[in-house]
């Protein structure tokens, strides 16, 4: 059963409109970075944000404390209704499943959380704090925005939990009575995951985010949130959504990434969307792409928005939905020209292009793709 | 590969047997023992020793014995420095694989509300104190969510692709009920389904902030509730395409026929008080099932204990069944959170397959407010054809799943009978 993208929203570090953020990712911009740093600790960290005014608009009784990572799961989810021409209203709701897809969660609100309880005692522990520490505290939110009585699932994982969840959306649709399933991904950086992505030397300390370079320099995080609302009819179809697997060590990943290639690419395919982020990642996908796909033009939109983790599957949906209706692919930025790919190394027009697969492969073990399609 | 023999969606819907189950709860290790607390009602609560609980109103927990739970497995390399979940889980999936052992699944859907929190705590108290960060690296690899689900897999070399639902408190009986719909929808033919949650302090005092968990006993339903204790556990099903079960002989436990989900949009952590999120989930896992609310033996209740829970809890019940026997299993164990649902799903099937009324402990005086047919302090034999299991969470996140003896029994006068 294939779906279709009836609708589209994100909250990006360059931004918030589709179209906006499209065109300064096809005319090579780059978020710009900032630093975070941590009372307790003197290491500083590079980060790509989103500004500010990113938020502007969205406002709702059940946001007033809510988390960061809530307000853009929430902005993203808004989007998508309103560019698919739907209000939330009781007679939508009735009709719409919510699935989000996480990494981390509200980590600020967490650090908060533990940082009163080993500061000054249990006793001191926040009620209002706690509940928003709870994975499925940014769904539960929209939901209440949007009136959803029926399905609301929060998915919980790595960089590919994101078409974990698409997968699920396609689960769900399988009720005929569902018409639309809303999927969020939504991340939000603190300082403490820098941190541990530090140690685990996965994360560089200043951009640029350098893929398939032969040197995994690490990656910058970021944050923000992507939505995409499926349903039965709509402009970009999602043929194929492939669970993947889930890698014991990383020399496994291109084990899966292969099988994925295999059962999604019996058909011609015009681009990918990986997601080499300077890490790992870009060895194993860049392997599994030269020898499966070799003729399709790969595109990474990491460097210029970051690693946003539990948003980083929508948003790369959301990158080929783009590429495939705007026929023209953007430039992959700070990339090793030398390495055996079909890099898209400038706007590139793709005049023909009418299927693409996207490709994700998680820092915690668990890789995932899909194919779509414009008519 | 599921991918790769994927059915499509079918006017026939197939029926989903359960082939095999495994559990780690303070009940027990393992389907025998659990079924021998709960038949002697057994209450496992016990004083929190894991960490200081000086300063929160709780004091007590339903709490998985160390000495037996983190007993090296000789298979799993470096298994002293997996989570106390991934042990948790790796036992429960254990028992399954030992029934099963040609169990494969194509797709594995775990439910759990903390995930790796205690490893998130560890780390932070070491930062914030410049302490000790030479094992941050192992801190941090636990505290992915999924981590468990995968050491789990992995020691038993089944590699299917895993969902990890966190949908709070209901999230075990989500990842069952998800599971159902997969292998109805055709989808899938064999899918692993459950939950699993380890006590973690920063959740414990969490819950003691809200003045969730009680000082004293938890008595769900009960006048003098004052709140729940926390639990932990985990628990995994094998659920199958039923035909395709008993083609490859495999024995069939327990038969699940319905799931229902709803949200209510009322408060992230209080149920909206006349009950209609739950209400609706059950209502929907009984149009699911195709059955009548008459048709229902027993009903093993979300029953946290807290005030609101119970109060909306019991509005919904009576909303739609008259008489049927129902008891929350929490009393004994406390609530295991993301591993609730899945934990009580095993708690169904055992009082399915031993004809059987779990208890619901701690229960003295009834509430004038909560008109239900509790299955009071004491397990008794009953004949249980149909068994409804209800997870409500944070968030407003309800859901019910509805599970038949296999093979149904003939009719026969019910308990409770509308």
């Amino acid at each position: 059963m294939s779906l279709a993208i009836a609708g589209m929203g994100w909250v990006t570090p360059l931004g918030t409109g589709i179209d906006s953020v499209w065109e300064r990712l096809l005319q090579g911009e780059e978020a710009s970075p900032t630093t975070i740093s941590e009372e307790f600790a003197d290491r500083v960290y590079s980060v790509f944000r989103v500004p500010g005014s990113a938020l502007k608009g969205i406002s709702h009784p059940r946001l007033r404390r809510a988390s960061v990572v809530s307000r853009f799961g929430a902005a993203a989810g808004l989007h998508a209704l309103e560019s698919a021409g739907l209000k939330p209203e009781s007679q939508n709701a009735e009709r719409i499943a919510l699935i989000f897809a996480i990494s981390n969660g509200g980590v600020t609100y967490t650090k908060r959380f533990y940082h009163e309880i080993v500061s000054t005692g249990a006793q001191s522990a926040s009620p209002l704090l706690f509940p928003e520490t709870v994975f499925n505290a940014p769904a539960s939110h929209l939901a209440a925005i949007l009136g959803v009585t029926g399905a609301t699932y929060t998915l919980v994982g790595d960089g590919a939990v994101g078409l974990a969840a698409i997968g699920m959306a396609e689960e769900l649709m399988a009720n005929a009575a569902l018409e639309y399933c809303l999927v969020v991904g939504t991340e939000e950086i603190d300082w403490l995951l820098c941190d541990a992505y530090r140690r685990w030397r996965l994360l560089r300390l200043a951009p640029p985010i350098e893929p398939f370079s032969k040197q995994n320099r690490g990656m910058i995080l970021s944050e923000g949130a992507g939505a995409i609302l499926l349903a039965r009819d709509g402009f970009v179809t999602i043929e194929r959504a492939h669970p993947g697997g889930y890698f014991g060590r990383r020399g496994e990943a291109e084990t899966i990434l292969r099988r994925i290639f295999c059962d999604l690419g019996q058909i011609e395919i015009d681009f990918a969307i990986s997601s080499a982020n300077g890490t790992f990642v870009d060895h194993v996908e860049s392997q599994a792409l030269q020898d499966l796909v070799a003729n399709a033009l790969v595109y990474t939109g990491k460097p210029a928005l970051g690693e946003s983790v539990g948003a980083a599957g929508l948003w790369q949906i959301i990158l080929a939905a783009q590429a495939l209706r705007s026929k023209e692919v953007p430039p992959v930025l700070h990339t090793d020209q030398s390495v055996p790919l079909r890099l898209s190394l400038s706007r590139t027009p793709v005049p023909s292009a009418r299927r693409a697969i996207v490709l994700s492969c998680g820092l915690n073990q668990q890789a995932a793709g899909l194919r779509m399609a414009i008519q | 590969m599921a991918q790769e023999d994927r059915r499509e969606t079918t006017n026939n819907p197939a029926r989903v047997a359960v082939t095999a189950a495994g559990v780690v709860s303070p009940l027990g290790f393992g389907l025998a023992e659990t079924l021998e607390s709960l038949r002697s009602a057994r209450d496992c609560v016990t004083p929190v020793m894991r960490f200081s609980v000086t300063q929160c109103r709780c004091k007590t927990a339903g709490q998985v014995s160390d000495s037996r739970l983190l007993a090296r497995h000789a298979q799993i390399p470096r298994s002293g420095r997996l989570h106390r979940a991934s042990h948790m889980m790796i036992h429960a999936l254990q028992e399954l694989v030992t029934q099963q052992p040609e169990f494969e699944p194509e797709l594995t859907v775990i439910g759990t509300t903390s995930g790796g929190m205690s490893y998130g705590e560890r780390y932070y108290r070491s930062l914030n104190a410049a302490g000790d960060l030479r094992h941050a690296p192992t801190w941090i690899a636990n505290y992915p969510a999924q981590k468990p689900v995968i050491d789990a897999q992995t020691a038993f070399g089944i590699s299917a692709p895993c969902k990890v639902i966190a949908n709070a408190c209901a999230s075990g009986t989500n990842a069952v009920g998800h599971a159902f719909e997969c292998v109805r929808s055709g989808r899938y033919q064999r899918v692993l389904a459950g939950g699993y949650d380890a006590l973690a302090e920063m959740v414990f005092v969490g819950f003691d902030s809200l003045q969730a968990s009680t000082p004293e006993k938890c008595r769900p339903f009960d006048c003098h509730r004052s709140g729940m204790v926390l639990g932990e556990g985990a628990a995994v099903l094998a659920l199958e395409n039923l035909d395709l079960a008993r083609e490859r002989g495999a024995p069939v436990l327990a038969e699940i026929i319905g799931y229902g989900i709803s949200t209510d949009n009322f408060h992230i952590t209080q149920p909206e008080p006349s009950g209609v999120g739950a209400r609706q989930a059950m209502e929907r896992a009984l149009e699911s099932a195709h059955i009548r609310a008459r048709d229902v033996d027993y009903i093993n209740a979300h029953g946290t204990a807290t005030t609101f829970n119970d109060a909306a809890e019991a509005r919904a019940i009576r909303a739609l069944f008259n008489g049927v026997p129902v008891s929350s299993t929490k009393g004994m164990m406390g609530h295991s959170l993301g591993a609730a649902g899945a934990i009580e799903a095993v708690v169904c099937l055992l009082a399915l397959q031993h004809q059987f009324l779990p208890a619901n402990i701690n229960f003295t005086t009834p509430d004038d407010g909560v008109d239900l047919n509790i299955v009071a302090n004491e397990a008794r034999p009953a004949v249980v054809n149909i068994a409804l299991s209800n997870s409500f969470g944070f968030g407003g996140t309800n859901a019910s799943v509805l599970m038949r003896e296999f093979p149904p029994s003939p009719e026969l006068p019910r308990t409770g009978d509308a």
